[in-house]
């Protein structure tokens, strides 16, 4: 079971949260003007990274609010938990 | 009651405790602080159970919970029946009913033994759907029959009417195993003002200590081995900060430091309180662990080598140095391990005639001289041809290699046969938090690399066999272990270096 940092509350238990997808995902500004393409790219592509990946989490069962995360999806660590709306810290800041 | 083979005094029994038990029926009498196997060695009983498939006679191998051989199925009621109980982490109490496996009609006399004689033809890996004629013979007559042959122990039919609890526990140092080393790390760890948590599988905490000889045990920071021992445990249990788990197994190591601990309430006990449960899982998150978990003794490879009477050299200490009981009579020694020498001369001290020591090695140590000086034999360059005796070893047949060939071979009869062929560290838990292993050319052992948790192995389980050098490796784990656990900079759980 991880601990995960939420940055609202602090560390959790892993049960207390849920994942939520690929982080950063931007939805067409005008999506009426979006086209197929752009809406696949935004529907249905994602990543599938071998290393740190950003993800959202939300803390279910606990303030509710979701986050981003910087994890490692070969070694499952977080390097870093941030708000929504915050840039991902870059791999220097990164605590390792 | 046959108690010639208990030594006079000495040991971790309690004399004043005699205890009644019956295993296959037949009555015995052992005493406090005795397991199933000590009890039933100091009885004359070497016989404890049948091999798998070929029903071959096994005895007791180990002392504790690496024993492969002596599983025993324990009755209380109806319900509450467990199969496959290693002999040798059964602690006897007043009234235990144990009773052995896969063995029909008797354990002595047992019939599956024919597989033993027709080896040949039912080789490992053997197609047991060849028996295919007639058709409708495999439902009703072969499979039935072959299930019976094979398979340990039988599960209890009745639900289980017992409870189990649960607990959640945080702690700064979580240490598993409570020999010297792991002692010495939860000592230093308390000390410096940690909450500390330690679990041991024994019922004693003590580790290899329980096992030496307390006229010849080395002395720790001024005092005898074992009464460091008491002041050691006296201390941690005073202080509030500190846990101790006894029969206690931590089992399971999970994500960021959470490692589940099986603890066994009632199992040791001869009546019940209706309202204990029998078990209780731990769940520790831990913000540093130090893995003190030990190391197991090497058996050799030799034909013959799982005759009852065959058992590894540090067991036989165990059962006489812990239980009191003479494992044998006439005991022959193979060893490629100085430190079984020791053994032998305990043993010899005890009263048990040690006809000869085979030592695997070519030259002569300062351990053989000793024991030459002690009259007992040695036998360099050595190897077993082969033993006999069937419920028990009567025989070991030895030769000496020149050039790689038996050259002069003896026949020693005996009825205890103790190898020693080094020790394996126990990497198991460091293994399932993922941490990386890595190949020792020297000790020709895997040792605890790259971890991946917050984890320090010590002590014998990453290679500090001598004593000293794991007190010294515990201490110095368990004052680092609290430092970090308890530093107020600590942020997040990634280990420090973890890949």
């Amino acid at each position: 079971m991880l601990l995960i940092e939420c940055p609202w509350c602090g560390e959790r238990p892993e049960p207390e949260f849920v994942y939520g997808g690929q982080a950063h995902v931007a939805r067409p500004r005008v999506p009426a003007e979006a086209s197929a393409e752009e809406w696949t790219r935004y529907l249905y592509l994602r990543e599938n990274s071998r290393g740190v990946h950003a993800e959202r989490w939300r803390h279910t069962h606990g303030c509710g609010r979701f986050f981003n995360a910087l994890r490692d999806t070969t070694s499952d660590q977080f390097l870093a938990t941030y708000k929504v709306g915050e840039a991902p810290p870059s791999p220097g800041q990164v605590s390792r | 009651m046959s108690e010639g083979l208990r030594i006079a005094h000495g040991g971790r029994i309690d004399r004043s405790r005699p205890l009644a038990f019956t295993f296959d029926r037949a009555r015995y009498r052992g005493f406090a602080g005795d397991t199933l196997a000590s009890a039933l060695l100091a009885n004359g009983v070497y016989l404890m159970g049948r091999s798998f498939k070929y029903h071959r006679p096994r005895g007791v191998l180990a002392a504790g919970a690496e024993e492969p051989n002596a599983l025993v199925g324990v009755h209380r009621d109806a319900a509450r029946y467990t199969p496959n109980v290693r002999a040798t982490q059964l602690e006897l109490y007043e009234g235990l009913e144990a009773e052995s496996q896969n063995r029909w009609p008797s354990l002595a006399f047992d019939l599956g033994a024919i597989n033993d004689l027709i080896a040949p033809f039912i080789p490992a890996g053997f197609y047991y759907k060849t028996f295919m004629w007639p058709r409708g013979a495999w439902q009703s007559l072969y499979e039935p029959r072959i299930r019976a042959a094979a398979g340990l122990g039988t599960a209890p039919r009745e639900a289980d009417p017992d409870r189990y609890a649960a607990r959640y526990a945080h702690c700064d140092v979580l240490v598993v195993g409570a020999g010297p080393a792991g002692l010495a790390a939860a000592a230093a760890a308390a000390s410096a003002g940690a909450r500390v948590m330690l679990c041991d599988e024994q019922s004693e905490f003590g580790g290899a200590l329980l096992s030496q000889d307390p006229r010849t045990a080395a002395r720790i920071e001024g005092r005898p081995a074992l009464e460091w021992l008491t002041h050691t445990l006296a201390a941690l249990a005073a202080n509030p900060r500190v846990t101790l788990l006894r029969r206690a197994t931590a089992f399971g190591y999970f994500p960021h430091n959470l490692v589940s601990v099986n603890e066994r309430l009632t199992d040791h006990l001869a009546s019940v309180p209706a309202d204990s449960p029998r078990e209780r899982q731990w769940q520790v998150r831990a913000r540093e662990v130090v893995l003190a978990t030990g190391a197991i003794e090497r058996p050799l490879v030799f034909p013959g080598n799982d005759r009852p009477g065959i058992m590894l050299a540090g067991a036989a200490r165990t059962f006489l140095n812990r239980y009191g009981v003479r494992p044998g009579t006439r005991a022959v020694l193979v060893t490629a391990t100085d430190d079984a020498y020791t053994v032998a001369l305990e043993l010899q001290q005890a009263g048990i005639f040690v006809a000869t020591i085979a030592d695997l090695r070519g030259e002569d140590g300062a351990a053989a001289a000793r024991a030459r000086e002690e009259s007992i034999p040695v036998l360099t360059r050595a190897t077993v041809l082969g033993t006999s005796g069937r419920r028990r070893v009567r025989s070991i047949q030895l030769a000496q290699l020149e050039g790689g060939e038996p050259l002069t071979t003896q026949l020693q009869p005996c009825d205890l046969v103790l190898m020693s062929a080094g020790y394996t560290p126990s990497v198991h838990l460091y293994s399932q938090s993922r941490g990386k292993l890595r190949w020792d050319e020297g000790l020709q052992a895997f040792l605890p690399g790259t971890p991946a948790e917050r984890v320090r192995s010590v002590g014998a389980c990453r290679g500090e066999f001598a004593l000293e050098a794991a007190l010294a490796d515990g201490a110095a784990a368990g004052s680092a272990a609290a430092r970090e656990a308890t530093d107020p900079a600590r942020r997040g759980v990634c280990p420090a270096g973890a890949a």
